[in-house]
């Protein structure tokens, strides 16, 4: 089905910033969203805004971009009534519709209450200008899996809503495979392209560049791991990776952690967070550290790592901007599903 | 509601807990079940479903004051945490 409107969310998405946190300047277009919205107007691809804004923050988008809306929804109720409103002012149909949304929580809202429309990140937003949904002319073999790799989470989705039982038992019915396996030279493009577009996932929030990340692909002090990712519905190929430093004083630091939001609900970063603890107990560790970026971004990442036994020092404080959660290592490891395949049981 | 007149958070917190994660019997949990592991098995998930709608509902910004979010211990502890910051929260309009 071809996506014949894109309804945009603007706080942190189709703009660089918050609108009215902004002062007296409100925040420039974002260059890549812009970028692919562009794209998407020269092929006749309508556009549209739901944003938790007043209406004039519609107002500014349209003159910044330069581009124009057929709708704008500005308010403060729930994201996929927004949408519902825009679908009939429209006159299109909801399969006809995509929605790009910086929050994880408006994109969950949205999937599940019009889950006919194509939900996005702005991560997922420049390679979906090379889908078919949005490009007939264009049918590489890329474009082609990406538009597959939709079509999968969107029967996922769905069987998950109609499955009864736990979250475990849906993975496990799923025919999930998270494959850990140390980063070859060949990984570090992919490794660099998930340090820049991950947010929600990601302890360091700063691009890690490739020839660095060779450099700790090859260093004996550095251990580089990839995390891949498939079910009976698809293969999302890697989403993920880390990389940990072992210490001289029995503290095995996690430099770098970081998970594509693609995989999130699907036990990739607690079956990481296993791992990385049984590993560093076996290579004589007394301490496994993450320093990580506190911000209201990553919650989801402090979110795993107090799931995972991660503790951030006494008197630290949410106002700080990074923080050392760690976890002791005497005591039981964490069981690291029968479903994940690491370098040990290879 | 209860008896004092104070929202029912407790009740309320069930409620959303059974809905973000599909399972019914959540709405049944005592104040003693554990939000992380074996009891509700709150995953990054279901726990950012958890955090976005109380913020919705009381206005308690859970992440942002709890480091650690050990306020996420317990149903028991989480409706604490957000009655002492909300002690006349009007409860739902629906």
């Amino acid at each position: 089905m071809m996506v014949k409107c894109v309804i945009w969310d603007l706080d942190n998405t189709l703009l660089s910033g918050v609108y009215l946190e902004s002062g007296s300047q409100p925040p420039a277009p974002d260059p890549a969203m812009l970028e692919a919205a562009a794209k998407l107007r020269s092929r006749g691809i309508l556009h549209a805004i739901a944003s938790r804004n007043p209406p004039e923050a519609a107002q500014y988008a349209a003159q910044a971009t330069g581009l124009e809306f057929a709708a704008a929804e500005c308010g403060w109720g729930r994201k996929s009534d927004a949408v519902r409103r825009i679908i009939v002012d429209l006159g299109l149909a909801p399969d006809a519709m995509a929605f790009v949304d910086d929050d994880l929580y408006e994109r969950a809202e949205v999937s599940f209450a019009v889950p006919q429309v194509l939900v996005l990140s702005p991560e997922d937003m420049a390679d979906a200008v090379g889908w078919p949904e949005f490009s007939p002319a264009t049918v590489t073999a890329e474009a082609r899996r990406r538009g597959e790799m939709y079509a999968e989470r969107r029967r996922r989705e769905k069987e998950a809503r109609a499955f009864a039982g736990s979250r475990g038992e849906f993975l496990r019915y799923c025919g999930t495979e998270v494959t850990i396996a140390k980063a070859a030279d060949a990984d570090a493009p992919r490794l660099h392209e998930l340090s820049v577009r991950t947010h929600q996932f990601n302890t360091g929030g700063e691009p890690v560049a490739e020839p660095e990340l060779r450099r700790l692909i090859g260093s004996p002090e550095h251990q580089v791991t990839t995390v891949r990712l498939s079910d009976r519905f698809g293969d999302d190929g890697m989403v993920g990776g880390c990389v940990v430093q072992a210490c001289a004083d029995r503290t095995w630091t996690v430099t770098l952690l970081m998970m594509s939001c693609r995989a999130v609900g699907r036990g990739v970063i607690e079956a990481l967070l296993a791992w990385l603890t049984g590993l560093a107990a076996r290579g004589g560790a007394q301490v496994l550290a993450v320093p990580c970026l506190v911000s209201p971004r990553n919650v989801p990442l402090r979110l795993a790592l107090a799931a995972s036994g991660f503790r951030a020092a006494e008197g630290g404080s949410a106002g700080q901007p990074v923080a050392v959660f760690s976890r002791p290592l005497p005591g039981p490891p964490p069981e690291v599903p029968g479903w994940v395949t690491t370098p040990e049981n290879q | 509601m209860t008896g004092s007149g104070a929202p029912d958070v407790t009740g309320e917190l069930r409620e959303i807990l059974a809905r973000a994660t599909g399972r019914e019997e959540l709405l049944r949990m005592s104040e003693q079940t554990p939000l992380f592991g074996d009891g509700v098995g709150l995953d990054s998930l279901t726990g950012t479903l958890l955090l976005r709608e109380v913020h919705r509902r009381f206005g308690v910004d859970v992440a942002a004051e709890d480091l650690n979010l050990d306020a996420l211990a317990t149903l028991g502890a989480l409706a604490a945490f957000i009655e002492e910051r909300v002690p006349a929260h009007p409860g739902p309009a629906a």
